[in-house]
C-alpha cells in the first residue's frame, strides 16, 4: 500500500501541476557555467545560499542522473550536466590515475553532447554548449575567481546556462522532447548486463508494462546516497524464485518513477512535508490538499528560533473553531498518510506506516497534547515539541542517544491514538533516576503515559492529573509529594545549599521507599528545628501530615508505574511551592 | 453432487499467533508485511497439516479475527540462498540485521477446499483425504509446524467443525491493493522430482479487498488473478 499511496500522491502532484516530469529530477547544482550564444565562456554563477551556518546549493529540475557503478562508470554521463570531471575534465586530485580518469570522463561527455546537438539541431543554446565543450579550452573557467570555491567541493556538479536567458540549457523544450522519446533514460541496465527486459504485471498499478530492474534512488538522512526503498542486493539471499534484483517485486518503470519522485519531492531540502523523529525521517501527505498537511511539520517539529510561536499557532489551528463554511479538521475524511523511514546503511527500512483520515489523525494529535498537558513555569512553552519530549529521555539530552525504535513507536502511538510504548515509561524513569531531576518534559511524558494507559485499559484507579491533586491516594504519588516537601523543608532550613536530599536519595526514595524515607523523616525534624520562622515550620508540618494521611506504611519497593507516579507527584508538589513563592 | 465432486466441502481452520509477517514482495529486504494473511500463506498452513502430490489446496476466503496491529523490530536473518548442490551454509558468517514491520496478535479463519490433481492414483479419492485432514487437524497433527508468513512466527491452529459457529470477523472494510496470490511455477525444468525455479516462474496477484473483516480469494481461473 505504501507504493500505491505514493504513486497516487504523484498523480495528485501532476494534477496540481507541480509534479516533476518523467526523466527529470531535482538535483543540487552549486555552480552554473554561463555561456553566450556563440558558446564562449562568460562567467561562473554561484547558486549557493546561506542556510544556517552552511551554504546550500540550489536544486534544479534537470534530467535524471544515470546510475554509474564499477570500473566502466566513466562510460556513462549525465545529460548536459555532471560533475567537473565529466564537464571540464578536471581531475579530483593531481594523481596520474585521476587525471587519466577525468580525461576519459570528459571524452564521454563530449561525445554525448555532440550526439545531443545532432538531435536538437534547431536549438541554438544546445549548439552553443556543444561548441564550448568541443573546443576543449577551459582556461577561462579555471582562471575565474569563483573556480577555487567550485573545485573545493568534491565532485561539484555543473551545468550550463545561456547569458540573459531564463532556465538552464538542459531544461529546454528541445531537451525535454529528446528525453521523452525515452531511448536514453533508464536504458543503462538492460543494455549493459545483457539482461533481458521483462514485461509483466505491475504490483503497484495493476497494469502490464516493462518492469524496472533497478528503481530510482530515494536516499533518506543517514543512508548512503544510492539508497533505495525497493532494492535487492545480488547474491545476498534476496534472489528467490529464479528472479534477480527488482524482478522479485515486479513494478513497472512508470510506477517506479512515480513513487520515487513523489518521495523525493517530500524528502527534498525545502519540503515542508517531512520531520525528523529520532533516527527516522518521517514524511506525510494527504490524498487531497489539506490544512493538516501544511501544519503537521510545525506541530511536531522543534519551533524555529526566529519564530518560536509557530508551533503553538499550528496546534491552535487544531483547536480552532471552524471558519464559516469550512468543516473543522476533525471532521475531514480525506485520507492521510504518514511514512517513517530509517536508514540501514545502503538500505532503507520502513519504521512505521500510518493510514488514517485527516479528522482521525487531527483528533489523535489533539489527544496527545491533552495527555501531555501538565503544570509548568510561566516561561516554559505551552506545548512541547516531539523533539523536546524525546531528547528528555536520552542520555545527555542528545538526539542520537534516543533509544532506537522508541521514536518511531512513540510517533505511531500518537497518530493511531494507542497507548504509548512501555519502553517510554522505563526510559523516562531511568533518566529521572540517573539525573535525579524531574523536568517539565519528563513530567509531561510520565503523566501522558499513565493517563493514556488508564484510559485505554480502563483502570478503576484514579490517575495522575495535570496539576497537584491532593485527593490522589496512590502510594507512589503521595511519596513523590512527600519527597518534594521534605526537600523544600531542607532548602528552607539551609538556604543556598548545594546538594539537597534529592541528589542523594532520589533513586532510593522512588525505587525502594522503605530504605530512604524513615531516614529522611528523621532528617526533616532537624531541618524543621533549624527554621527561624515558627509559623512556616507549622505550615510545612501540616502539609506533611496531610500527605502522610493516606500512607500506612513505606513500601519496600515501587512498581514502574508507581515510580512514574512518584515522579509526577514530586513534580506537581514542587510546582505548587514555586507558584506560592511568586504569590508572596 | 456431480458438479462439485472434484472438490471437498469447505473446511474451516482457525489459526492464530503472537506475530506474523506476510512479506510484501517490494518490501522483502527490510520486511513490511501485508495487512492480512495472503492466500499463499494460508495454503502453506494447510499444507503443513496435510499434503500429498495427489491433492491441491484451494483457499477461498480468509476472515480476520483480530484487529490489525503493527510492531517494528530488528531481527537477524540469513543473507544467502543455499543452492541445491551446496553442502550447506555456515549461518554465523551470513548474518544480516534487518528491520521488519510485522503484525502482532493475529487470528484468522481460513476457508478452503481440497481438489485432486492429475497425480492422483486409482486408490485416491477425495473422501479419503477429507477424512485424513479432519482427523489430523482435530488432533493437532502436522508435518511441520505451521507458520504465519515467516518460519519463526509459529501458528496455533484449531479445526472449526461444520456444526460449530464461525468466530466473528472484525468490522473493518478497506482496499488492500494488489496482493500476492501465489507463485505460478513452471515445472518444465524439473528433474527427478526436484523443482528448480526459472525465469518463467511468475508471481500472480489479485485485487484484495477487506469487507467487514472478510477477504474473498478468487480462484485461479476466475480471471481476477493476474500474472
Amino acid at each position: 500500500m505504501i507504493l500505491q499511496a505514493l504513486t497516487a500522491y504523484y498523480k495528485r502532484l501532476a494534477a496540481e501541476g507541480t509534479a516533476v516530469s518523467e526523466g527529470f529530477k531535482r538535483i543540487e547544482i552549486p555552480f552554473l557555467i554561463i555561456l553566450n550564444m556563440e558558446g564562449e565562456f562568460v562567467g561562473l554563477q554561484d547558486t549557493r545560499v546561506p542556510h544556517g551556518r552552511k551554504l546550500v546549493a540550489q536544486s534544479f529540475l534537470i534530467p535524471t542522473e544515470n546510475e554509474r557503478q564499477g570500473s566502466k562508470a566513466w562510460q556513462k554521463t549525465n545529460f548536459l550536466w555532471d560533475h567537473y570531471g565529466y564537464v571540464l575534465g578536471w581531475p579530483k586530485t593531481e594523481n596520474k590515475k585521476d587525471k587519466e580518469m577525468a580525461r576519459k570522463q570528459h571524452e564521454t561527455f563530449v561525445a554525448e553532447t555532440k550526439m545531443i546537438s545532432t538531435f536538437c539541431t534547431e536549438d541554438k543554446a544546445v549548439e552553443a554548449v556543444c561548441r564550448f565543450v568541443v573546443s576543449g579550452n577551459f582556461d577561462a573557467v579555471f582562471n575565474h575567481r569563483l573556480w577555487k570555491d567550485c573545485s573545493k567541493i568534491s565532485g561539484c556538479n555543473l551545468t550550463f546556462q545561456i547569458e540573459n536567458q531564463i532556465g538552464l540549457v538542459c531544461q529546454r523544450d528541445s531537451i525535454k522532447a529528446f528525453i521523452s522519446k525515452g531511448q536514453f533514460v533508464n536504458d543503462e541496465d538492460e543494455q549493459s548486463d545483457c539482461i533481458r527486459e521483462w514485461v509483466g504485471f505491475c504490483l503497484v498499478t495493476g497494469e502490464t508494462g516493462p518492469i524496472a530492474r533497478l528503481h530510482p534512488r530515494t536516499p533518506v538522512v543517514g543512508s548512503k546516497s544510492g539508497a533505495k526503498i525497493v532494492s535487492f542486493q545480488k547474491n545476498m539471499g534476496f534472489d528467490s524464485y529464479g528472479k534477480i534484483q527488482s524482478y522479485n517485486a515486479p513494478t513497472c518503470k512508470k510506477a517506479a518513477f512515480a513513487y520515487t519522485t513523489a518521495l523525493n519531492e517530500m524528502l527534498s531540502k525545502k519540503s515542508r512535508q517531512k520531520i525528523f523523529v529520532g533516527d527516522a525521517t518521517t514524511v506525510f501527505w494527504a490524498a487531497k490538499k489539506n490544512d493538516l498537511e501544511d501544519v503537521f511539520a510545525d506541530i511536531f517539529g522543534e519551533p524555529a528560533k526566529e519564530n518560536p510561536e509557530q508551533a503553538n499557532k499550528a496546534i491552535r489551528i487544531l483547536y480552532e473553531a471552524p471558519k464559516a463554511g469550512v468543516p473543522p479538521l476533525t471532521e475531514d475524511y480525506t485520507r492521510f498518510f504518514v511514512l517513517g523511514l530509517a536508514p540501514n546503511a545502503a538500505r532503507i527500512a520502513v519504521r512505521f506506516w500510518h493510514v488514517g483520515t485527516v479528522g482521525e489523525t487531527a483528533q489523535h494529535i489533539l489527544q496527545h497534547f491533552e495527555d501531555c498537558k501538565v503544570v509548568h513555569g510561566p516561561k516554559q512553552p505551552e506545548y512541547l515539541s516531539l523533539f523536546r519530549l524525546l531528547v528528555s529521555t536520552a542520555l545527555q539530552g542528545k538526539s542520537e542517544n534516543i533509544p532506537a525504535n522508541l521514536a518511531g513507536e512513540f510517533m505511531k502511538a500518537i497518530l493511531a491514538g494507542t497507548p504509548y510504548p512501555h519502553t517510554l515509561l522505563a526510559a523516562v524513569i531511568r533518566r529521572c533516576r540517573a539525573e535525579r531531576e524531574v523536568t517539565y518534559p519528563r513530567a509531561a511524558l510520565l503523566k501522558a503515559v499513565l493517563a493514556r494507559a488508564a484510559r485505554f485499559y480502563k483502570h478503576s484507579e484514579q490517575e495522575v492529573g495535570m496539576a497537584l491533586d491532593t485527593g490522589n491516594s496512590n502510594i507512589g504519588y503521595r511519596l513523590g509529594r512527600l519527597f518534594a516537601t521534605l526537600e523544600k523543608i531542607q532548602e528552607e532550613a539551609n538556604p543556598g545549599i548545594n546538594a539537597t536530599i534529592r541528589d542523594r536519595f532520589y533513586g532510593a526514595a522512588s525505587g525502594t521507599p522503605v530504605a530512604a524515607f524513615p531516614h529522611l523523616m528523621k532528617l526533616k525534624n532537624h531541618h524543621l528545628a533549624k527554621l527561624g520562622n515558627r509559623g512556616r515550620a507549622v505550615n510545612l508540618e501540616k502539609v506533611i501530615t496531610e500527605i502522610m494521611d493516606a500512607i500506612v506504611d513505606f513500601p519496600t519497593h515501587l512498581s514502574l508505574q508507581d515510580q512514574g507516579r512518584f515522579a509526577v507527584g514530586y513534580y506537581h508538589q514542587r510546582q505548587v511551592f514555586f507558584t506560592k513563592n511568586t504569590n508572596n | 453432487m456431480n458438479g462439485n465432486s472434484k472438490r471437498t466441502a469447505p473446511f474451516r481452520l482457525k489459526v492464530w499467533g503472537r506475530n506474523a509477517c506476510f512479506t510484501r514482495p517490494e518490501m522483502k529486504v527490510e520486511r513490511v508485511s501485508y495487512d492480512v494473511m495472503t492466500p499463499s500463506a494460508a495454503r502453506g498452513v494447510l499444507e503443513s497439516i496435510l499434503w500429498k502430490p495427489a491433492i491441491h489446496w484451494l483457499v477461498e476466503r480468509i476472515d480476520v479475527l483480530a484487529p490489525i496491529r503493527w510492531e517494528s523490530v530488528r531481527r537477524n536473518e540469513v543473507g544467502s540462498v543455499m543452492s541445491p548442490g551446496s553442502k550447506g551454509i555456515f549461518i554465523e558468517e551470513k548474518r544480516q540485521q534487518r528491520a521488519g514491520l510485522l503484525l502482532r496478535d493475529v487470528a484468522y479463519t481460513i476457508h478452503s477446499r481440497l481438489e485432486m490433481t492429475e497425480k492422483a492414483g486409482t486408490e485416491d479419492n477425495l473422501t479419503k483425504f477429507q477424512e485424513m485432514f479432519l482427523r489430523r487437524a482435530e488432533k493437532g497433527q502436522c508435518f511441520h509446524r505451521p507458520y504465519l508468513g515467516c518460519r519463526e512466527f509459529a501458528a496455533d491452529f484449531a479445526l472449526i467443525r461444520r456444526d460449530e459457529p464461525l468466530p466473528e470477523p472484525i468490522a473493518v472494510s478497506c482496499d488492500l491493493g494488489w496482493m500476492l496470490y501465489d507463485i505460478q511455477h513452471d515445472n518444465r525444468a524439473d528433474k527427478n522430482h526436484v523443482h528448480s525455479c526459472t525465469e518463467s516462474c511468475r508471481p500472480s496477484f489479485f485485487r484484495a479487498e477487506l469487507s467487514n473483516g472478510v477477504l474473498l480469494v478468487p480462484s485461479l481461473d476466475s480471471g481476477e488473478v493476474r500474472q
